[in-house]
């Protein structure tokens, strides 16, 4: 399947899925205008991804799925699909693959670090924090 | 010392990108006043979430082809707080749930917040509108403090709604 490309815009994130790298990164603002607009065919192109590493998983080759998390700010709008992403990820993880999600903040921001503690809490997933 | 300063007024029909422009212009002003990026980012989640509510659930009332009350939004400054105030028309349909959900929000502290946040994005779809039910739980987690609220009859269709948030910056 193909990369997901998304340019970033005033209202939406710099959006990189690559199915091949096995990283998916996404990073900036999020506020879209039409928020299922913009985030339902993302959450649609990674459920055919987890279908696409399912089916390529073997018994001792399981692909490792990196996920980067660099947002500025996000709406609660926004969350809810971020958290959908999630969902899926740890469907995959639940398959025996190896899940790394790494969640950026700008140094001091305790808003963006606490907003990622919290999905990683809904999520029942750990996340790795880094600030920059 | 800070004194008591109105920072940004808007009063008019609200586009996305007129909520952008405010925005960015709200950045702008707190840089000015050397605000730190976690008070700057609780007065732009809250000045998002309730400028985002007006433009997807505000209800025009026309006289003819006039519209009247359009939205009306400030921002202001004390020695100890911002202000964020939004106003806006709302069918009167609306009100007791509004009103229910930000009486709720008003009883809670800061952990009671997060389960409330926590049951509600894990339950809520995202509605046509774009709302997930998620915005004035928004509002008071950043605020911090309860949120004030009135509601004034315009007929007997319509109220209108304003909302008034706290932030402290001390």
């Amino acid at each position: 399947m193909k990369t997901l490309i998304l340019e970033p815009t005033e209202f939406t994130p710099d959006l990189h899925f690559d199915p091949v790298q096995n990283v998916l990164n996404i990073a900036g603002f999020s506020r879209p205008e039409n928020v299922i607009g913009y985030y339902k065919p993302v959450v649609k192109w990674v459920q055919d991804y987890i279908e696409e590493v399912v089916m390529n998983n073997t018994e001792f080759d399981k692909a490792l799925i990196t996920m980067n998390f660099r947002m500025t700010y996000f709406n609660s709008s926004s969350a809810k699909f971020l958290l959908d992403i999630l969902f899926e990820l740890r469907k995959i993880h639940e398959k025996g693959n190896r899940v790394v999600i790494n969640w950026y903040y700008e140094s001091d921001d305790d808003e963006i670090k606490e907003s990622g503690e919290e999905l990683s809490d809904l999520v029942c997933l750990p996340f790795n924090y880094y600030d920059y | 010392m800070i004194k008591e300063t109105s920072l940004l007024t808007h009063n008019g029909s609200l586009s996305y990108e007129a909520i952008g422009i405010l925005l960015n212009k709200m950045t702008s002003i707190l840089d000015d006043f050397g605000m730190n990026i976690t008070i700057k980012k609780k007065v732009y989640a809250a000045i998002v979430e309730s400028l985002e509510n007006i433009y997807r659930h505000q209800d025009i009332v026309k006289n003819g082809d006039q519209i009247i009350h359009t939205p009306l939004f400030t921002l202001n400054i004390d020695p100890q707080n911002f202000t964020i105030s939004a106003t806006n028309s709302l069918r009167i349909e609306k009100i007791a749930n509004l009103k229910q959900r930000l009486d709720l929000v008003n009883t809670l502290d800061r952990i009671g917040l997060k389960e409330l946040y926590k049951n509600t994005i894990l339950h809520n779809a995202v509605n046509n509108r774009g709302g997930a039910g998620l915005g004035i739980i928004n509002i008071a987690k950043v605020s911090e403090n309860k949120i004030g609220y009135t509601f004034d009859p315009i007929d007997k269709q319509y109220f209108l709604f304003s909302i008034h948030i706290t932030i402290c910056h001390q």
